[in-house]
């Protein structure tokens, strides 16, 4: 799975979540940057994306991911 | 040695201070063992045994530490890993649950099956709670590879540097340490400018306003714990007035170690926001003593809630959010997680009922307010309209909600809670002053059904008490705070620079170092100074 193919998952995954089909996630795209994506969404929709993906993520990256670039780059290592 | 006494500002600051820049101009290292061995010395002064107690459980911290980072390097060693930090959490429970709780559990243990368990005197060790809780996160963050290297001295000064020790704010090793790695160790004058506004904004919040308003604050909850009745004013200005209070006074702490970390050149993460600006409950625990806040979120909250989504999204059951939110869901992922949250955080304040009730009387306003986020009616016609009518009644509900959480945190025994709640509803009756009562004319008739005369509180103290409520509410919800203040500055991490307000006015306010602010800062250091002297201690000293 490419870089790309990785935010069209996320931005997908955050609209159903969220209900918006307006979003649109970008590499550098915050978490402060999408209206309604608070910590608890955060928490439901990483584990959405370790359901859709099969890869699991440590609870240490959870809490250090700053943009969905690194949610993507992680993602990336863990399919390798 | 309180950071608002004459031997901390007079003595103990000057003396380490020129320390550290001689010693900086021979090397860093030098410098930075002198910060550990004043810091030793600021908390062996108020207790010299207090330093017997913590310093073996540093030492034992930090050999658990290192085994942790020589096990976190071999990937075959994982369960030995997760053992060892097991280990060490438990260590620290106990260490902490035996000076701090051994006491309250033998009360519950009495009251509940009636034992008889004898209280011992246990000494609490200052900032106990702090202390553990940054050697819990150390920990954590070696085990999660977070920290690659350190030394004792390194250790040391993360979890001793005097300027958070007490109170925090609760700090973590990789945002400290780079920090002190790079620290020039000389005399810099913006650093010393900067930090000396932080330490007299921190000041004067201490000593002039939270001091001032504790004077018409405290008479009443001592009346209450007297098991006097308290009449619907006196309890609202108790109960708003503390809110007041220990904003303030905690604020007021949190700019004090900014300011004195700064004179080191290091800045230490903000502690507080305007949380009384917040407009939701949410929002509140976002900008109210944001690094505990921070800790419970990435240590407890989020893993606990991780745990259970991925559980329940495993069972092909809805996890929360979604177009149609799942209620099971809310109350398996949020509410569970946050009354746990929000106990563990009433517990960690203090050892007793109350302020377990504080901290789940919290968890309520929270789950609640994430009830109407999630269910409640989503019909306004934009946001524009939503905020214009929301934000103004959220502001005066959170901070009312904040306020009568607050006298659960501030009473002293249940029976003095239980005489302020009832006073706030009303159900202790309405009373004012002899004097005021006097002056209704022909009012009286008409209200004497259910207003009375009293003499708990003259005309002249209620008038005042109602003044200084007014003044502070005023500051804290207007100006703009010592962050904002001092942005250009970043007098914190991660507070960078940004205008403190558009207006032209408030923008004026922003500090620089010129001259009107040097007068203003000297006014309010003679003010300091003139109330000085009173064995006032921070709120957050006691935990």
């Amino acid at each position: 799975m490419t870089d790309q193919d990785l935010l069209i998952v996320f931005t997908r995954t955050l609209r159903d979540l969220l209900g918006d089909d307006s979003i649109v996630l970008a590499m550098n795209t915050r978490r402060s940057d999408v209206d309604g994506w608070n910590s608890l969404m955060y928490v439901t929709f990483i584990v959405a994306i370790e359901l859709e993906l099969k890869i699991k993520f440590r609870v240490a990256d959870v809490d250090s991911f700053e943009t969905v670039g690194d949610i993507v780059a992680k993602a990336r290592s863990l399919l390798a | 040695m309180l950071f608002n006494s004459y031997e901390f500002i007079f003595v103990f600051l000057p003396v380490t201070l020129a320390g550290f820049f001689l010693l900086g101009l021979r090397s860093r290292n030098l410098a930075l063992g002198w910060i550990v061995v004043a810091s030793l010395a600021f908390y062996a002064w108020w207790r010299p045994v207090n330093v017997l107690i913590i310093a073996p459980s540093i030492l034992v911290n930090f050999v658990l530490a290192r085994w942790l980072l020589r096990l976190t390097a071999h990937k075959d060693r994982a369960g030995l890993a997760r053992l060892v930090l097991l280990l060490g959490i438990v260590f620290n429970i106990v260490f902490l649950g035996y000076f701090k709780y051994v006491n309250f559990l033998a009360t519950a243990a009495n009251d509940l099956v009636g034992t008889n368990f004898v209280l011992t005197q246990v000494i609490l060790p200052l900032g106990i709670s702090f202390i553990t809780f940054q050697k819990i996160a150390f920990l954590i963050d070696v085990h999660g590879g977070r920290i690659s290297s350190f030394t004792l001295r390194d250790y040391g000064l993360f979890v001793l540097f005097f300027p958070q020790l007490i109170a925090g704010p609760i700090v973590h090793y990789r945002e400290m340490m780079p920090q002190f790695q790079q620290a020039r160790c000389r005399w810099d004058s913006e650093n010393i400018a900067v930090g000396l506004a932080l330490f007299v904004f921190g000041l004067f919040k201490k000593v002039v306003l939270a001091d001032g308003i504790s004077e018409h604050v405290t008479p009443i909850y001592e009346m209450a714990t007297a098991g006097s009745e308290i009449t619907l004013f006196p309890a609202w200005i108790a109960a708003i007035g503390f809110t007041l209070q220990i904003y303030f006074d905690f604020s007021g702490y949190s700019d004090m170690a900014l300011g004195l970390a700064r004179f080191f050149g290091v800045r230490l993460p903000a502690n507080f926001d305007s949380p009384l600006k917040a407009t939701n409950i949410i929002d509140f625990w976002l900008r109210w003593h944001i690094t505990l806040t921070r800790f419970l979120t990435a240590y407890l909250y989020n893993p606990l809630v991780l745990c259970l989504t991925r559980r329940r999204m495993a069972k092909k059951l809805p996890g929360l959010g979604g177009r149609a939110p799942s209620v099971g869901a809310f109350f398996q992922l949020l509410v569970g997680p946050t009354l746990l949250t929000m106990f563990v955080s009433g517990l960690w304040h203090g050892a007793g009922y109350l302020f377990i009730m504080w901290g789940l009387l919290h968890g309520v306003y929270l789950s609640v307010n994430h009830a109407w986020r999630l269910f409640g009616p989503k019909n306004w016609a934009n946001k524009e309209t939503y905020d214009r009518f929301m934000r103004p009644t959220g502001l005066v509900l959170t901070f009312l909600s904040v306020a009568v959480a607050m006298v659960l945190f501030r009473s002293t025994n249940v029976g003095a809670a239980k005489e302020l709640l009832q006073g706030l509803v009303g159900l202790n009756g309405i009373s004012l002053p002899q004097q005021l009562y006097a002056q209704l004319g022909p009012l009286t008739g008409l209200l004497q059904s259910f207003v009375s005369a009293s003499t708990d509180m003259s005309a002249q103290e209620l008038v005042l008490a109602m003044a200084w409520i007014g003044v502070l509410l005023l500051i804290a919800l207007l100006l703009p705070n010592t962050l904002q203040l001092t942005a250009r500055y970043e007098p914190a991490l991660g507070v960078y620079s940004k205008p403190a307000a558009s207006r032209y006015l408030l923008r004026a306010l922003n500090w620089t170092p010129t001259a009107p602010w040097a007068v203003a800062m000297s006014v309010g250091v003679v003010a300091v100074v003139m109330r000085l002297g009173g064995k006032s201690e921070f709120l957050y000293w006691q935990f």
